[in-house]
């Protein structure tokens, strides 16, 4: 531990070769993992290339998009109409949508993320003929259906159509998945009202005049677009119905242009100009203390360690063994051999010597009665666990009784064989 | 490359440039944080590149060859730089955990080219046998401190760590006793062990039937003219016996008994043997076998012979392996052929794992003395004795078992012709030196 500064000084002593390197020098480290950093290498150009050809594709994975064939997508749709004739358009800014809403096309808008505000969506409604609202969220509504209200899930398929609108008529019934309105006496004043109805819950489609003198459609979920869910019941029917009304078709799906910059002010602008930066900092010092404390100080040293095996494992085996099997008459054997030969040892009786002879010559040795002290030491069988443990204990306290009986003899042990002593 | 704790504290006090900027303006705060940490990081390469090159450096070691276990040990490392800068390194040694080193095994030196440093780490191993270092780990750091090269270089170097040896506590009672035993000498009666030492004049209270007739007539008195004097046989206890211990190092010598494993106790039983034996002038051999010859050390005598055994413990541990005991009675033969001491220190506390050793010991004791020595488990006397309830009876049941199985082996062994020596792990080295006292003093080596 401690560094003695007062070292010898020598001299530019050449002829020292130094110390073998462990730790490969980093040229040798890039040669020897050559082939890993080829495969790591091949991995991200790949990657780099998929990304490049994939990169028109970006919204590929767009809900409901025109030219989407997952499961979400709606191609299918799409697809069909053009084959049917349908001039289809898909469009991702409000001004074109509304030029083409002018010009009398059906305009079928799905606002993902909220996009459009109030007054876009009232100008759409205004100047479309027939406008079919996807999924319409709560600032939809209040510009386009004042009294009409969105209401949760619906419990399973919808069969009760309940209104009017030729669509629905010919779908007669919508799959699962679809998400409801309720309409006040307001909205029913003003001519919307509800198709595929679910019990009290609410309407899975709402029809009603719009500002102009166009129609709007407001279709609770995406369910009977997708391309998923399109073949289940009536989806297509109504899908094909709402969207193919007319020769020309709008997909409306609002993109980043039509972000509206006067929003909110959002967290970035409310905190302070550093708060972001010291943030990313904390993140960089968080790396460099890592590396810091992480990096080893050297390999790992390997130590063989010896092989240790505590010895009483195998009597305490045993004692759960017996426990296990209940085995008390052959546990109190154990005991009683023991005491038997202590017994006969300390009596001083032959090895020849019965277990009868040493009862006897317990009983006598200790002035009990031969028969109980034959019963401690031979004959009485440990019914229960109690009398294993009163048995073991008179067994004990017999021994101790003879041992006490002699304790002026045993206390001169192995005076007699000193060794050295020659007659 | 390594960083170091510096170059994170400059890392994180990149805050106040950030945080003024941010006061201004954001971006300039977000320029603030990237120009700081081009800042750094460059400052962190330039303290790399000025870094002395950890690989130029050589290690002498100046190490003890041998320690006993539980003794400190000094173990010095001369760093010496052989390259053209200055260097600044933090050094970890590589020793095993067991070699013990004391502290953090961090060592800062600060070495100006072509000069050199010596540290010193100070060991206190915790195991037996050699204990090594293979290499030695650099850290360079630039005059800056922020980023260090690092390298490991190879530095091999080893310490021999001996047997404790704790019982040559017991050695100066019983070189007493041997002493004593030696003191008799002249004895005058004749008999089993014991040899011709020289004959002497008869002083009184001599026992008269030893008496050297023969040399009595040879012997004119000087002094009274035509007298003869009476001449005395004097007899001394017999020397020069053969005494082999062989260690059993097989599974059973893993156990571990009061804290202590078999094979240790067996280590510290034959040293004392050994030291005692070799004090009486007995020739000492000593053999550590399981399957195969481990370790031997033969014909050595005097302070050599104790230095010798306690190098080869040094490097043997118990193996998971059943005892070969048939090469035994070989290995015996290739030491001696006369009549030898042969002791087994080995387990003989079961009938199973003893069943080998009583079927060669037959060929043992028609030719030799044989005692096995080997370490009961105190633990087990103490709870063969407890009845306090149905646990600990059955516990005391299977203890006496074990009991019962010892005395089982150990009746049998003698009934074989060899002896036996059974005690606890501190009490056996004494028991077993004891016993080789009693048959020297018999004469029965």
């Amino acid at each position: 531990m401690t560094a003695a500064p007062p070292a010898t000084a020598a001299g530019p002593s050449t002829d020292v070769a130094p110390a073998d390197a462990i730790t490969p020098t980093l040229r040798a480290n890039l040669r020897r993992r050559r082939i890993w950093i080829v495969f790591a290498i091949v991995l991200v150009l790949g990657a780099i290339s998929l990304l490049v050809i994939r990169g028109g594709g970006g919204s590929a994975g767009q809900r409901l998009g025109a030219d989407n064939p997952a499961p979400f997508g709606a191609k299918a749709l799409v697809e069909v109409l053009g084959s049917h004739g349908v001039e289809v358009g898909a469009v991702d800014d409000f001004d074109t949508a509304l030029t083409s809403a002018k010009s009398g096309a059906t305009v079928l808008v799905f606002d993902e993320f909220g996009l459009l505000d109030e007054q876009r969506l009232s100008r759409l409604a205004m100047f479309a003929d027939r406008l079919v609202v996807v999924e319409p969220g709560f600032a939809a509504l209040e510009a386009l259906a004042p009294g009409v209200r969105l209401a949760g899930a619906a419990s399973g398929a919808v069969d009760e159509v309940e209104c009017e609108l030729p669509a629905a008529e010919r779908a007669g019934s919508l799959s699962t998945g679809q998400r409801l309105f309720t309409l006040d006496d307001e909205a029913t004043a003003d001519g919307w009202q509800g198709c595929f109805r679910d019990g009290d819950h609410g309407y899975a489609v709402a029809t009603g005049p719009s500002s102009g003198d166009g129609r709007i459609v407001l279709v609770g979920a995406t369910t009977p677009f997708e391309n998923g869910r399109i073949t289940e019941r009536g989806n297509a029917a109504l899908a094909i119905g709402l969207a193919g009304a007319s020769e020309e078709l709008v997909w409306y799906l609002p993109g980043p242009l039509d972000a509206d910059p006067g929003q909110a002010p959002t967290l970035g602008e409310l905190t302070p100009g550093w708060v972001s930066p010291v943030l990313a900092l904390a993140v960089v010092v968080t790396v460099v203390a890592g590396v810091w404390r992480g990096r080893r100080f050297g390999p790992l040293v390997v130590e063989n360690l010896p092989v240790h095996v505590p010895a009483g494992e195998t009597a305490l085996g045993r004692a759960r063994l017996y426990a296990r099997s209940a085995a008390r008459t052959h546990a109190l054997d154990q005991l009683r051999l023991g005491a038997i030969a202590r017994i006969a040892s300390s009596l001083r009786l032959p090895r020849t010597a019965d277990v009868a002879e040493i009862a006897a010559a317990a009983a006598v040795a200790t002035g009990r009665d031969p028969g109980q002290v034959r019963a401690v030491l031979v004959e009485a069988l440990p019914t229960g666990d109690r009398e294993l443990v009163q048995l073991a204990n008179a067994l004990d306290d017999l021994e101790h009784a003879v041992h006490a009986t002699l304790a002026p003899e045993t206390s001169t042990p192995q005076a007699a064989d000193h060794p050295g002593r020659r007659p | 490359m390594a960083l170091t704790g510096r170059f994170a504290l400059l890392v994180a006090l990149g805050v106040v440039p950030v945080v003024v900027a941010g006061f201004s303006s954001a971006p300039l705060a977000w320029l603030a944080l990237v120009g700081w940490l081009l800042l750094v990081v460059g400052a962190g390469i330039i303290d790399l590149s000025l870094a002395a090159s950890p690989r130029a450096v050589a290690f002498p070691r100046e190490l003890p060859d041998r320690v006993r276990l539980g003794e400190p040990v000094a173990s010095q490392l001369t760093v010496q730089n052989l390259g053209g800068r200055m260097l600044r390194a933090t050094v970890r040694d590589g020793w095993e955990p067991s070699a013990g080193v004391a502290g953090a095994n961090r060592t800062r030196l600060a070495i100006p080219a072509g000069e050199r440093r010596r540290m010193t780490l100070h060991l206190v191993p915790t195991r037996r046998g050699d204990r090594r270092t293979q290499q030695v780990t650099l850290r360079s750091a630039g005059p800056l401190g922020l980023w260090a090269r690092q390298a490991t270089l190879a530095a091999p170097g080893r310490v021999r760590v001996l047997p404790p040896f704790h019982s040559r506590v017991h050695l100066p009672s019983r070189l007493t006793r041997l002493r004593e035993l030696d003191g008799r000498t002249p004895l005058l009666i004749r008999g089993q062990g014991t040899e011709f030492d020289s004959i002497r004049d008869y002083v009184r209270g001599d026992d008269v039937r030893s008496i050297d007739w023969r040399a009595t007539a040879r012997h004119i008195d000087p002094e009274v003219p035509g007298n003869t004097r009476l001449m005395v046989r004097t007899w001394r206890p017999e020397r020069d016996r053969r005494i082999v211990i062989v260690a059993d190092t097989s599974r059973t010598a893993a156990a571990r008994i009061a804290d202590e494993p078999r094979l240790d106790t067996s280590y510290e039983a034959a040293l004392l043997l050994a030291a005692l034996a070799s004090h009486a002038g007995d020739r000492v051999d000593f053999l550590a076998t399981d399957r195969r010859p481990r370790g031997r050390v033969h014909g050595a005598s005097g302070p050599d012979l104790l230095a010798r055994m306690v190098d080869t413990m040094a490097g043997i541990d118990a193996e998971l392996v059943e005892a070969d005991w048939t090469l035994v009675p070989g290995q015996v033969r290739a030491v001696t052929s006369r009549h030898a001491f042969v002791v087994l220190l080995t387990a003989a506390d079961s009938p199973g794992s003893a069943r080998g050793l009583l079927s060669v010991l037959p060929q043992l004791t028609a030719r030799h003395t044989v005692v096995v020595a080997s370490v009961a488990d105190p633990a087990m006397l103490e709870t063969s004795r407890l009845r306090g309830d149905l646990d600990e009876v059955y516990g005391a049941a299977a203890a006496e078992r074990g009991l019962l199985d010892g005395e089982r082996v150990g009746a049998a062994i003698r009934r074989l012709g060899a002896q036996t020596v059974t005690a606890a792990p501190h009490e056996l080295p004494p028991a077993l030196a004891d016993r080789y006292l009693e048959l020297k003093a018999a004469g029965r080596l």
